[in-house]
């Protein structure tokens, strides 16, 4: 500051001096025409008002005016204002230095101003590879302010996010900034009149993502804007790095859950196998009534745990949405008769009765797991009716549903087991201890026909019989498309 | 006499053990081996009449083990899995098995498909084709050769067993059933996915347009039927 002034004095002593100098030198040393010594004169305000500015070259143009009139214009030694010549000598004087000044006004300017542009955009230059090089969305928001008080040169920064509902602050408290006004959703940046705060909304592709509030010494306009973008795309950038690898995290841990369950399914049937093949390997050859006996428990022992096993990991499956479905357009007919088929001989024994609608469309479903549930409705059937009971299943069409459904004439479910019978490991009190059964069955059931997108139910009453349905969807012929 | 050799080729040394023991006793001479290279190996140095193959081995997998077979050598092949989806089934067959038993199983039903896999239909049944030649390929039924559009075709047994049922049977839609039994044996016969893949198989090796076959076609909801002359255009629908 002291120095900047004593500059300024310095330079308004020093240009009437150089004025002075030129006009005692061509007065005292060498004899010259006017003319050589007012354009020398004007060749020195214009240097003065290139280099220092308008004051020093007006202070120059009239001190330049007065000692040419006084020593050069005759009558000399005499300041005679009358002499046009003097008005046209102070006017080209004085219009030199205005506009030199002024031109060189605006280059300096036009300098600085260049100059300021540079650091600007190196400073955004940095952020942007800042903001690159942070890690996760929080992060990146801690990160983000501290870089836009080092980089922009302002004294405080605070950026709110919208998605977490956060403020991130660096630098001084200051209240122009508070996180109430940060929260405030804004169509444009609020800039504060003394340029000592300004609030920006931070925005990709036209969703908000929050504001940011800065306070202190502020860069222009247009380089706000470019910060409010930078940090936009940083944010963005880093929010899509962090899903991305949280959606990574879960894909491994759902291929870690299907490897888990192969695996277990490999180690509970290989000791399984070796069993039942030891076990009918006996059978096999010729042997005592009684050994027959023990080894036909051992085999039929070997099939209820394999069974047991599989309906374990099938219901572990199903919870863990792992049921891999192989969805195609079948026929109901061809699923009821392979459920028939592969439940002979019992079924033989009762009076079956199909009743397709005629007209019934394919259903788009796993051919082997919508048999499964067919066959555990048909197997329930069996196993809680009386023998020679009649049993009946039917499939209708409606609303872009198939409904199958399989009745029986048995004892029926009283209202509280209904509601529960889907339940996983719920066995009817009736049945709890006369049938066998793991109470998977009908829970399995469900999840199959819940994975296809459908329902299971049941309607009963007790001492008439049972209903259990289940919808399925409808197949959906494309254009073109050939069924093989 | 032994009724045949058998590589077993499983890594848990349990089954290996159980296996050795009621085979021997059935009169199979029976070697072993703990995993895919092992067995690649036994393969080509023991030369066995058929191969009992684990799906679900550390290191190369029965699949893969099945299709590094195949390159090299027709033996029969019946992969042993825990696992029995038909995806399973018809990927094990697509590697090149001509059976496959799921885990646990009866040691009868083994050793069915044991004896059904070793059995080779005679190579001239009586009143079947000795030869047959077709615009596209030649077959010489009592060498089990086949030349397609003049280059040397390798079908597998049971290929080659397939495709000479439904030659002898030419023009005829066989249905599933019987095609089965006639060519894996009696105790088949709820196997369409086997076909499905033999057939597709088939197919690639004979047909110029696989998906548009001209001489083995589909019959919707039957089975299977043969053109020697070769039909012009899609099956039936």
């Amino acid at each position: 500051m002291n120095t900047d002034f004593n500059r300024r004095a310095f330079r308004l002593i020093a240009a009437p001096a150089i004025v002075a100098l030129i006009v005692v030198f061509y007065f005292r040393f060498v004899k010259v025409n006017n003319t050589t010594v007012s354009l020398t004169l004007l060749l020195a305000i214009l240097a003065i008002s290139t280099g220092w500015g308008l004051l020093e070259a007006t202070i120059a143009s009239l001190a330049a005016v007065l000692g040419f009139n006084y020593y050069f214009l005759p009558p000399v030694g005499t300041l005679t204002v009358q002499d046009p010549q003097n008005w046209v000598a102070l006017g080209a004087f004085l219009i030199t230095a205005v506009t030199a000044s002024q031109l060189s006004a605006r280059a300096r300017r036009r300098t600085l101003e260049a100059v300021e542009r540079r650091r600007e955009i190196e400073g955004l230059y940095a952020l942007s590879q800042s903001l690159l090089l942070s890690g996760s969305a929080r992060s990146a928001s801690q990160d983000l302010v501290s870089r836009v008080v080092k980089i922009l040169g302002v004294s405080t920064a605070a950026f709110y996010t919208k998605s977490s509902d956060e403020t991130f602050r660096w630098g001084p408290e200051d209240p122009q900034i508070s996180d109430e006004r940060l929260r405030v959703e804004l169509e444009e940046t609020l800039l504060d009149a003394q340029g000592s705060f300004a609030i920006i909304p931070v925005r990709l592709g036209g969703q908000a993502l929050g504001n940011l509030g800065l306070a202190g010494p502020l860069p222009s306009l247009a380089v706000l804007n470019a910060v409010a973008y930078l940090v936009a795309i940083g944010i963005e950038r880093a929010r899509a790095l962090e899903e991305a690898s949280h959606t990574e995290a879960a894909r491994q841990s759902e291929v870690l859950k299907s490897a888990l369950l192969d695996a277990l399914a490999h180690d509970f049937k290989t000791p399984l196998t070796s069993i039942k093949a030891a076990a009918t390997s006996l059978l096999g050859g010729d042997r005592s009534a009684e050994d027959r006996e023990l080894m036909t428990i051992i085999n039929e022992e070997t099939d209820r745990l394999n069974r047991l096993v599989a309906e374990v990991l099938e219901m572990v499956r199903i919870e863990a949405g792992k049921l891999h479905l192989e969805k195609r357009p079948h026929h109901v007919a061809e699923i009821v008769d392979s459920a028939l088929a592969d439940l002979q001989p019992a079924m033989r024994e009762r009076p079956v009765e199909v009743r397709l609608q005629s007209d019934l469309p394919e259903a788009e479903v796993d051919f082997d797991f919508v048999q499964q549930v067919l066959k555990q409705l048909l197997d329930n059937a069996l196993k809680y009716t009386p023998p020679g009971s009649p049993v009946i299943i039917s499939a209708r069409a409606g609303e872009g549903r198939i409904v199958i459904s399989v009745a029986d004439r048995g004892s029926g479910i009283d209202e509280q087991e209904q509601a529960r019978i889907f339940d996983k490991f719920f066995r009817a009190r009736e049945h709890r201890f006369r049938v066998p059964g793991t109470g998977m069955g009908l829970a399995i059931a469900k999840g199959i026909v819940e994975a296809h997108g459908g329902k299971i139910w049941v309607t009963s009453e007790p001492g008439q019989g049972s209903v259990f349905s289940f919808s399925l969807p409808v197949y959906h012929r494309e254009h073109g498309q050939m069924v093989s | 006499m032994s009724a045949g050799k058998i590589l077993v080729v499983d890594d848990d040394p349990q089954i290996r053990r159980v296996m050795r023991t009621a085979l021997i006793g059935h009169k199979y001479e029976v070697i072993e081996s703990r995993n895919g290279g092992d067995a690649l190996a036994s393969v080509s140095g023991e030369m066995p009449d058929l191969v009992l193959l684990d799906m679900n081995m550390p290191g190369i997998g029965g699949l893969e083990t099945c299709q590094l077979l195949r390159n090299g050598s027709d033996v029969p092949v019946i992969i042993l899995s825990v696992r029995n989806t038909e995806k399973d089934k018809v990927a094990a067959l697509d590697a090149g098995a001509d059976d496959y038993i799921t885990k646990p199983f009866g040691m009868e039903e083994l050793l069915a498909r044991i004896r059904a896999a070793l059995r080779r239909a005679p190579s001239s049944p009586e009143g079947g084709p000795h030869a047959l030649t077709t615009p596209d390929f030649q077959i010489d039924f009592d060498l089990r050769r086949i030349s397609v559009r003049g280059k040397d075709t390798r079908l597998t047994p049971k290929e080659f067993d397939l495709l000479r049922y439904l030659v002898s049977q030419a023009g005829k839609p066989v249905p599933h059933r019987e095609l089965l039994q006639a060519v894996w044996g009696p105790d088949y016969g709820d196997e369409p996915e086997y076909l499905r893949v033999f057939v597709n198989q088939l197919r690639k090796k004979i047909e110029l347009n696989p998906s548009k076959p001209k001489y083995i076609l589909t019959e919707p909801w039957v089975g299977y039927r043969f053109v020697a002359a070769g039909e012009d255009g899609e099956p039936r629908p």
